[in-house]
């Protein structure tokens, strides 16, 4: 298949670079606030962003993406708006880009089909569901596809060599390597068994791999893209432009801002 | 023996299924092929029977209740789980996950806990089998169910409670979740028939003995069969545990009964079936209370063990079938419940109990001369603080 996030991903590996994704809970601020902070993230030159679907359950989450979609909720937050605030976001130009990482739920609740429609519409390019595994994605893979969405499934250091080839061979785009045992957010030390994890995953993998979990400075990114074509940024890009927003008088633009901000200092990582 | 993929089915017809982050998965496959080896196990299934025989008090009776029968004008006859140590069936299932953690070498046992029965139960198997015990408990469960958190701490467990989202069992789960994938190598001892593949399979299995033991005891105290079996239905692990002694007999009926709070009119309830639709919540594919935008709703019920947005997805699948039927009772009704049985058999019924027998005497007159068997999931000693508030606030 074929879309804004395969061809970024090829032109990477071909190049023998890597990339910063981010990951930004929708909503959080406002989905005005979303839009800004996506704008700067495109100027700034992040290879991708997540763009996270709050969920009232996200059981595979730290406190602070917790708190976040919480947030964005409580702030009436709704999939059909952040999908309209994507399509707004493709209407200026921009080629980064989106995957958007829902829980199995809020996709399922308009039909696998019905969202792949609604997501490839706006303007999303894949769905990274931390609450699906290959068993079960048959029927929300065959839907995405259908619509150029690409599947992607994740790994942890826990999986086998098999589940590991299972999930490369049912993803597009990128294999997700969740880089140590745990929920978001919890600091990351990056020892000698996430970075033997990682190239144990390169070598059963032709698909170009991204790696999150933890991740939070230049330092780490630059580690991690020895074995991984992209480095995914979570809790901390989302707590860091929070408190931005809060001290900007919860000024979309502060947000913007200090994403612009956060995203270049991680870039620095990205320097060979 | 490792290995990749799972070895039963993972579905009840179309519910069921194991959506869980990838991190678990290795566990969860671990979990089923070591479950399926216990039960070809001789020496394990004689020390579980051992065990639920003479520390846990099995069989527990089946009670003709003539008193209650003559007044409502149905046979009505008591499984009487809450006569089990501990107080409820949830030892039942606490003292087999207990064993097959032991059996696979676990040392830490993490829990959550709604009404504090399987809090309760599972720190009680780990005190006996000598295992590290964490019990996630909803900050909301904690004040309703306090004398079940003491005796959690006494027994030697730790309890985290919760203050997430509505801080009841919810939130429990999701807490006791990411513990388990911040710490994969412990074993999450899941309380209810929830949760993804095996653990539906696994409770169902440990609790088809409340049923299995029913059916014997049908068999010696009266003729052919009951015409229809009442439990209490949250996650339903006291309702599968009974239902399933009786799934091949289509002439028995299954009535589940949910919480249905304040009225499922109302929107403050816990009545899936009539309030929900199917979604994907705690692992599983079942019916779920859901907003249009797939988002889990707030529940309500007077019972801590029945507020739970999901129900069990091998229930979802017998309503799918007709084999069974689930309807609900509302708080009142089971007040009812709770005092009607106080004052005619001289038990105090759980609150979750109390369920069953508020819905029973709602429709006695449709089941007028049957002869029906109520799953008496536990006992109510741990709900006299909250009736006593009820009956200050009531009068």
């Amino acid at each position: 298949m074929k879309n804004r996030l395969v061809t970024q991903m090829t032109s990477l590996r071909s190049a023998g670079q890597a990339g910063v994704a981010p990951y930004v809970t929708a909503g959080d601020g406002g989905l005005e606030t979303t839009l800004e902070v996506l704008r700067a993230l495109d100027s700034g030159g992040a290879a991708c962003v997540e763009l996270g679907i709050p969920f009232s359950d996200p059981i595979a989450d730290g406190p602070i993406l917790q708190a976040a979609a919480q947030r964005s909720l409580d702030g009436g937050t709704k999939l059909g708006g952040i999908l309209e605030m994507v399509k707004e976001f493709r209407q200026g130009g921009s080629e980064m880009p989106i995957a958007l990482f829902s829980y199995a739920n809020p996709l399922l609740h308009l039909g696998w089909e019905g969202a792949a429609r609604a997501s490839a519409e706006a303007g999303v390019d894949a769905w990274l569901i931390p609450d699906m595994i290959p068993e079960e994605g048959d029927e929300m893979s065959a839907a995405a596809q259908a619509h150029g969405i690409a599947p992607i499934f994740f790994v942890a250091p826990t999986s086998s060599d098999e589940r590991i080839a299972r999930a490369a061979n049912a993803s597009r785009g990128f294999l997700y390597a969740i880089g140590r045992v745990g929920v978001t957010g919890n600091a990351t030390t990056l020892d000698e068994s996430t970075l033997s994890f990682l190239a144990r995953i390169r070598a059963g993998c032709e698909l170009p791999l991204a790696v999150g979990f933890g991740l939070r400075d230049a330092t780490q990114i630059s580690a991690v893209t020895r074995h991984a074509d992209l480095a995914i940024v979570g809790s901390a890009f989302v707590q860091r432009i929070h408190e931005a927003f809060m001290a900007g008088n919860q000024a979309p633009h502060a947000a913007a801002n200090e994403a612009a901000l956060y995203l270049s200092e991680l870039m620095q990582g990205l320097k060979r | 023996m490792t290995t990749d993929t799972f070895k039963t089915a993972t579905r009840f017809g179309s519910f069921g299924g194991a959506f869980a982050p990838e991190t678990l998965m290795a566990a969860l496959l671990e979990l089923e092929q070591a479950w399926l080896a216990s039960r070809e196990d001789r020496g394990f299934s004689a020390e579980l029977a051992q065990l639920l025989e003479h520390y846990a008090g099995r069989r527990t009776p089946l009670y003709h209740a003539r008193g209650l029968s003559t007044e409502l004008g149905v046979d009505v006859w008591f499984k009487r789980e809450d006569l089990l140590h501990t107080g409820a069936h949830k030892l039942n299932n606490s003292l087999g996950q207990a064993l097959l953690a032991k059996r696979m070498g676990k040392q830490r046992i993490l829990a959550e806990t709604g009404a504090g029965q399987h809090g309760v139960a599972t720190a009680t198997a780990c005190a006996l089998l000598d295992l590290e015990c964490v019990i996630y408990m909803g900050a909301v469960d904690a004040a309703r169910q306090r004398p079940n958190l003491l005796r959690m701490e006494l027994l030697g467990a730790r309890v985290e409670v919760v203050e997430q989202g509505q801080a009841t069992l919810k939130d429990a789960i999701n807490e006791a979740m990411r513990a388990w994938v911040g710490d994969p190598t412990a074993h999450y001892l899941l309380g209810s028939a929830l949760g993804p593949h095996p653990f539906p399979s696994i409770v169902a299995h440990y609790q088809s003995i409340i049923g299995c033991e029913a059916r014997a005891q049908w068999q010696e105290q009266a003729e052919g069969l009951p015409d229809a079996l009442i439990a209490c239905v949250g996650g339903g692990s006291n309702a599968i545990g009974l239902f399933r002694g009786f799934l091949d007999d289509p002439a028995v009926r299954l009535i589940g009964v949910e919480a249905g709070g304040h009225g499922v009119e109302t929107g403050k309830h816990a009545a899936r079936f009539s309030g929900g639709s199917p979604g994907i919540l705690h692992g599983c594919y079942t019916y779920l209370l859901q907003d249009d935008d797939g988002q889990v709703l707030p529940t309500h019920s007077v019972s801590a063990g029945l507020d739970y947005p999901a129900v069990g997805p091998e229930h979802a699948a017998l309503a799918a079938l007709h084999r069974a039927e689930y309807t609900s009772c509302s708080d009142t009704e089971a007040l009812l419940g709770f005092e009607r049985l106080a004052r005619s058999e001289g038990i105090l019924p759980a609150l979750e109990s109390s369920h069953a027998i508020g819905w029973l005497i709602s429709n006695a007159s449709a089941l007028e001369g049957q002869r029906v068997i109520v799953n008496l999931s536990g006992r109510g000693d741990k709900d006299i603080d909250t009736i006593a508030r009820i009956r200050e606030q009531g009068s």
